[in-house]
């Protein structure tokens, strides 16, 4: 990809990403703040996915995870900081993580994705059940926190979440990319590519297979982990539905729809499905049934998402002046 | 005693379901490598079906006695939903294995509202007609024999399907295409006609599980969902490709939940990942599976 | 003849700051403008059913309303968002506020997510009426003395009116007890308060098992074997799934419900699906707050439920008396209020202090609004019986309550009020 064009995209979308409180109703501001949510867990899910060639259909559980932290960080032990409860529950998901990566990067392919389903699922149980510790269905309350040392307590959390937080979450996801981005063209990022293009041919080069596909595991358990602090932020309440599998479901139909193989890819997708989603659910009863023919769609003509529809349109553009 | 019976009676109706259901997935991954993620929907829809066929068959005289047969029948019609789908997937077969599973995906969200728009929100059930078998009762000991011939079901099916796998031609051809497609296909097999017809029976094992079940249930909005996970935990205990595996997986998944629930029902729910997990660590590839790469 | 629109209206960003501001005061040309309630009901997954009750309930009565002149003079017309997860049903509940600019929110049938709704409603100021999902878990933390939102009658109360109902009825004829539950914190409640009930009043009992699935599972063959071998003279069911039909039907096949007491506070909610065939007589069943065959109904409620049977081919469940309770109260604290401003559209706030201590005649009895904002109704319970012209049972006797005498006063716990409490029986 031509370096300037791309900083040109990526500015554009951060500027126009910066404008939209101003420019569209309140609603769609605070409409964008799961978007943030969900495209920081995606730029992690996406390192597994598109770059190490992992399908994960239990990552909702780190979002899970995240949401659940941030309830028992803020309600249960006092913390106030979104900064700490961020870097926590990052931290402590990236642990959790381990065992379960160690346990489930030894498959591939279908076999990783129905173990990630299982064990997504066993984490719904568990939250569903010890409804002493968890809440079970009624879920745990996720109070209100202070951005960078600030109460902000003059905005009502309306006005909170579509100004001084919409801001402050757009920073933490050009952060969280900017990472991502060191990550993908690192050396590490390489052997990913390496490890899914060929797990064997990279065994033979020195790449340690398992190593390598366990640390995207953890690393996108901890984005995955931050994405969910910032949707219990915004929804007052971490409740068990967010780990259903058809959540994690969900999670990977924004990747696909955005394109897995672009590195923006995840954060199109975000972006496109929250205001599909949006749309749909006030024009028709059956936006189900709509989404799904969407996901269709894109899996059998759009297999390279909208990013690759942007890209080939590009190209053709630029086949006609070349 | 007695107790003890009719938990094992319970524990194995329940497995002969999920065995018929998880038949189904495993014969399409074993030859397609496909993993039908709206195996849980063809069930769903089966019951659905299920409901409304018999319900207008009876309304048109149909005898009590034959609302086994009519079930099966209406099961197996509404598998032919499987050609057309099975098409559609064929769109990514060349592809990587993640987009199969997506497009099945898209099918079940699809599939959701299609049960809401044609059946309505409220739960669909038969009254209790299935009783016309009469029910068994011995000194506490009771079951109806609608389930019993359901468990009947299920074991000629496997019995079917063992010797249709292991003596007839079609097969072998069959297995033959499972263990190596390309090499089949060089020795003359007509893979695409092998894999829309393995996907239909796939599919109808499906539905009809759903059908024979409705009767002792209902058909309701949530089913497909729900059920999944039951399919897919036993189809990883008992080893993803393998028929004996489907078995096996549904047999202990039915008769460890029966168990839970009599002797300790809070764990209900979380035996079956307990299970998976335990399977897993002490043999990787389930208990019948090929070892993963 | 549906009034639903759903309709995108864009509005400058000065119109979304005056919603936030809390009081928004028509002026007089807004007469002829309708009045916008927002309406948020499941419509898939197992609440989808009594979702559709209450939409269609509510829908019959704003058309009723608008025939005879509307709120105040001024049309109903409804807008319908979808309630999901937690999450997504507050984006729609933003949308009605912020976008739509609904001047009621009405609905919510889930406990999660009325919980996580209710911080929400009081941040945006908007007002709204929850139908129901009032578990005694998590409540005074999560949404204390609310100003805006106003909720329903305690879920508890249908369980707290079958256990004393079945003192009332088999004190002295049952020692050991069994309960099947669905395994979440309605049915966790409604157990725990009915032991609490049976402890109040000294009734001698053995628990001999407590069963709970999943909710909505649909194989319960297992539980009623292990109910059977506990051998109960009575059981306590708080179903009220698709899993509470198939229940009864699987329990009947196994002869669990032959000379088994039942106490079943919420099969109402199902009781179309509760066939003659399978569900024997005499067993206590609870119908919440609408009972559709009531003889001594309203001329309302006989008119509503001869609708219904002639539009859907269907019998009303209680939720229909939830939605139409929060519309119907909704209209007439709206002109009581318009009424002391001598003509002139209330403002909210106008509205909310109109409405608590409010009473309306709703579908299944008397209703009133308690100055903290919880619901009062009428609840309707009693023993099932063949006698009628359905292929489902029916009350061949029943006893109405009212809620005061159900549900714990305010600021009081739960638990600590069924110890000490007058109750009539």
């Amino acid at each position: 990809m031509r370096r300037a064009p791309l900083a040109l995209a990526v500015l554009t979308g951060v500027i126009g990403l910066a404008a939209l409180p101003v420019v569209t109703p309140s609603y769609y501001a605070s409409l964008m703040i799961p978007f943030f949510g969900y495209a920081i867990a995606l730029l992690g899910f996406n390192l597994l996915f598109g770059y190490t060639g992992l399908l994960s259909f239990g990552h909702a559980m780190f979002l899970g995870f995240g949401a659940y932290g941030a309830a028992v960080l803020v309600g249960k032990l006092g913390i106030t900081s979104f900064e700490i409860v961020l870097l926590t529950v990052m931290l402590s998901g990236a642990l959790v993580a381990m065992p379960i990566g160690l346990f489930c990067v030894r498959y591939v392919g279908i076999f990783f994705g129905m173990l990630t389903l299982a064990f997504g699922m066993l984490f719904y149980s568990f939250l569903f059940k010890f409804y002493h510790l968890t809440g079970g269905d009624s879920g745990m309350r996720v109070p209100r926190m202070n951005i960078l040392g600030l109460e902000l307590s003059q905005y009502n959390k309306i006005e909170f979440l579509a100004g001084p937080f919409y801001y402050y979450s757009l920073v933490l996801l050009i952060i969280a990319a900017v990472m991502m981005w060191r990550i993908v063209h690192s050396p590490f990022g390489l052997h990913l590519k390496a490890v899914r293009d060929n797990a064997r041919k990279a065994e033979y080069l020195g790449v340690h297979v398992h190593r390598a596909r366990l640390a995207a595991f953890v690393i996108s358990a901890a984005y995955g982990a931050a994405g969910g602090a910032i949707l219990g932020f915004r929804v007052g309440l971490a409740d068990p539905e967010l780990v259903y599998w058809t959540q994690s479901g969900q999670l990977v139909f924004m990747t696909v729809l955005g394109g897995f193989s672009n590195f923006f890819g995840p954060i199109i997708g975000a972006f496109a499905f929250t205001l599909l989603q949006d749309q749909l659910q006030s024009l028709t009863q059956y936006w189900r049934f709509i989404l799904g023919a969407v996901l269709a769609v894109i899996v059998i003509a759009f297999p390279e998402g909208l990013a690759g529809l942007a890209d080939s349109l590009r190209r053709t553009r630029a086949g006609k002046t070349a | 005693m007695v107790a003890f019976a009719n938990i094992l009676v319970g524990g194995v109706f329940h497995a002969a379901v999920l065995f018929l259901v998880a038949a189904g997935l495993q014969l399409v991954f074993g030859v397609q490598k496909i993993v039908n993620l709206a195996c849980g929907s063809f069930y769903a829809l089966g019951a659905y079906f299920g409901v409304s066929f018999v319900a207008y068959a009876s309304a048109a005289g149909l005898s009590r006695w034959l609302i086994m047969p009519a079930l099966l029948v209406a099961g197996i019609l509404v598998g032919f939903v499987g050609p057309p789908i099975e098409r559609l997937l064929r769109s990514v077969y060349g592809r990587d294995e993640s987009f199969q599973l997506l497009l099945t995906f898209a099918l079940v969200l699809m599939f959701q509202d299609v049960f809401r728009f044609v059946w309505g929100s409220n739960p669909r059930s038969l009254d209790s007609a299935y009783l016309v078998y009469g029910v068994i009762n011995a000194r506490g000991f009771s079951v109806p024999v609608y389930n019993l011939l359901v468990i009947a079901a299920a074991i000629a099916t496997a019995a079917g399907f063992g010797a249709f796998l292991q003596r007839t031609n079609y097969g072998r051809i069959l297995r033959a295409t499972a263990e190596n497609r390309a090499m089949a296909e060089a020795l003359g097999v007509d893979v695409r006609r092998l894999y829309a017809v393995v996907f239909t029976i796939g599919t109808v094992l499906g539905t009809t599980a759903g059908a024979l079940v409705v009767p002792t249930a209902a058909a309701s909005l949530d089913m497909a969902i729900d059920f999944v996970i039951e399919a897919f935990a036993v189809v990883v205990i008992g080893g993803l490709g393998s028929m004996r595996g489907a078995l096996a997986g549904a047999l202990i998944v039915g008769l460890i939940r029966a168990y839970a629930i009599v002797v300790y029902p809070e764990a209900e729910v979380l035996a079956i990942y307990v299970i998976v997990i335990a399977v897993l660590l002490m043999r990787p590839a389930g208990l019948f599976g090929k070892q993963a790469s | 003849m549906s009034l639903s629109r759903r309709s995108l209206l864009k509005s400058a960003a000065a119109a979304g700051a005056l919603a936030a501001s809390g009081d928004v005061v028509a002026p007089a040309i807004a007469q002829n403008k309708p009045v916008r309630i927002g309406i948020l009901a499941p419509r898939s997954g197992i609440a989808a059913a009594p979702g559709e009750n209450g939409i269609r309930a509510t829908q019959w009565a704003a058309e009723r309303f608008n025939a005879a002149g509307g709120i105040a003079g001024r049309k109903i017309e409804l807008v319908i968002e979808e309630e999901t997860s937690p999450k997504d049903t507050i984006e729609r509940f933003s949308k009605l506020v912020q976008q739509e600019k609904v001047d009621c929110v009405q609905g919510i049938i889930s406990t999660g997510v009325g919980l996580a709704l209710g911080p929400v409603v009081e941040e945006a100021r908007a007002l709204t009426i929850f139908w129901d999902g009032t578990t005694q878990d998590g409540v005074d933390e999560k949404i204390p003395n609310p100003r805006y939102l106003f909720r329903s009658t305690d879920n508890e109360c249908e369980a707290v009116m079958s256990s004393l109902l079945a003192i009332k009825y088999w004190k002295g004829k049952f020692a050991t007890v069994a309960g099947i539950n669905p395994d979440y914190s309605y049915g966790r409640n409604n157990m725990a308060a009915f032991a609490a009930i049976l402890n109040r009043f000294n009734i001698e009992h053995k628990i001999v098992t407590e069963q709970w699935p999943k909710v909505g599972t649909m194989d319960l063959t297992s539980h009623v074997a292990a109910l059977k071998s506990a051998k109960p003279d009575l059981i306590f069911s708080s179903l009220l799934f698709a899993d509470l039909p198939v229940f009864m039907k699987q329990a009947h096949a196994a002869e669990l419900t032959k000379d088994t007491k039942l106490v079943l506070p919420a099969a109402g909610w199902q009781h179309t699906l509760m066939k003659k065939a399978f569900t024997p007589e005499g067993i206590l069943f609870g119908h919440n707050t609408f009972y559709f065959d009531n003889p001594n109904a309203s001329p309302l409620a006989k008119e509503f439920v001869g609708w219904y049977e002639r539009t859907y081919k269907d019998y009303p469940e209680w939720e229909a008396d939830r939605a139409y309770f929060a519309i119907a109260s909704y209209k007439a604290a709206v002109e009581k209020a318009a009424a002391a401003k001598s003509g002139n559209w209330p403002s909210q706030n106008d509205v909310i202090d109109a409405m608590a201590g409010l009473s309306v005649e709703s579908l299944g009895g008397r209703g009133a609004w308690r100055k903290d904002h919880i619901a009062e109704q009428t609840f309707v319970q009693g023993l099932t019986t063949h006698n009628n012209k359905y292929d489902f049972v029916t009350l061949g006797t029943f006893e109405t309550m009212y809620a005061a005498d159900l549900q714990k006063p305010p600021g009081a716990n739960f638990w600590d009020w069924i110890k000490t409490a007058q109750f009539k029986i």
